[in-house]
């Protein structure tokens, strides 16, 4: 009875961490759209909310992140998007989530949150960048790789950073005990 | 910051490079010979809506369809998206573009515009029998 009642504690915990997690997104992207950021670079954003997956994906199993980028992309569609916008942010979001999820599997010891954001906002980049193929029906978007992939790293940079404050300071709250890799 | 990471850093900035520096030279080279007019192809759909020739003097092309409204400026051997009535406004961000391989995209009106070499347009004029 005690072992059954610990196993549903921790479902319950991560149930609420997903939750959490996908809320604190959705206002990051809310946050993100409202700063003016122009760099020359079309379509180039923060990708505050790639934060947000990082950190689920280190604390919880695949799954349970995977959870969380659903619901988020769905939420963030639901407030601003339109159906071809959403399928973009689907496909960015599947492909970031996939290559992070890989990296944190098989690369823990080599690189760090900076590295792993990175490679997951260039992912983003790509999928996105291959739904407009497919949408538009042409390989000519991917001119804009290059400078996409720039702009992935800085912005990569500055994902990372976060990640890496975020993380110890969540540990230590009470919420995420018995979650701790 | 471990050593991974500024390798994965190195390579990743010496890949752009390497497709963004040859365009410069590109476009340098292609300055000179001004009188090789590219055009511009205007696709809503996945359609052709209008192929236009990027002249020096200034031309307004209205796209107005189910979607919404686009007007396109063509200047200066170029063309830019002058104003759109779509929610984002990511396509006015892509601003004044005058090289081959170059695109304006506006994804809610599910427009595109491609920028096309005049090379193109010569391999077809070589082809006389």
């Amino acid at each position: 009875m005690q072992r059954l009642n610990e196993q549903s504690n921790i479902a319950l915990k991560r149930t609420v961490i997903v939750a959490i997690f996908a809320a604190v997104a959705v206002v990051l992207s809310m946050v993100e759209s409202l700063i003016p950021l122009n760099m020359g670079v079309p379509g180039a954003k923060l990708g505050l909310a790639n934060i947000m997956v990082l950190t689920c994906l280190y604390f919880l199993r695949a799954r349970d992140a995977m959870m969380m980028v659903l619901l988020k992309t769905l939420l963030t569609a639901f407030i601003f998007g339109t159906f071809s916008s959403f399928l973009f942010s689907i496909m960015g979001a599947l492909f970031s989530f996939v290559a992070m999820w890989f990296l944190l599997l098989i690369g823990r010891d080599k690189l760090s949150f900076i590295g792993i954001s990175i490679v997951g906002g260039i992912a983003h980049n790509i999928g996105q960048l291959t739904a407009a193929c497919i949408y538009f029906n042409t390989t000519k978007i991917f001119y804009y790789l290059p400078m996409l992939l720039i702009m992935g790293v800085l912005t990569g940079i500055a994902v990372g950073i976060a990640v890496r404050y975020l993380v110890p300071s969540l540990s230590k709250m009470s919420l995420f005990e018995g979650f701790l890799a | 910051m471990k050593r991974g990471d500024l390798l994965l850093i190195g390579l990743v900035v010496i890949i752009a490079l390497a497709f963004i520096i040859p365009r410069w030279f590109d476009r340098d080279a292609s300055e000179k010979n001004h009188n090789e007019l590219r055009t511009a192809k205007i696709t809503v759909d996945g359609k052709l809506f209008k192929e236009v020739t990027l002249t020096q003097e200034e031309q307004t092309i209205e796209v107005e369809n189910e979607h919404g409204l686009n007007i396109l400026k063509v200047h200066d051997y170029g063309i830019e998206m002058f104003d759109a009535d779509c929610p984002d406004k990511v396509c006015l961000s892509f601003g004044f573009v005058d090289r081959t391989g170059g695109t304006i995209i506006c994804l809610p009106h599910k427009l595109m515009v491609e920028i096309e070499g005049p090379s193109e347009e010569d391999g077809i004029d070589a082809t006389v029998k």
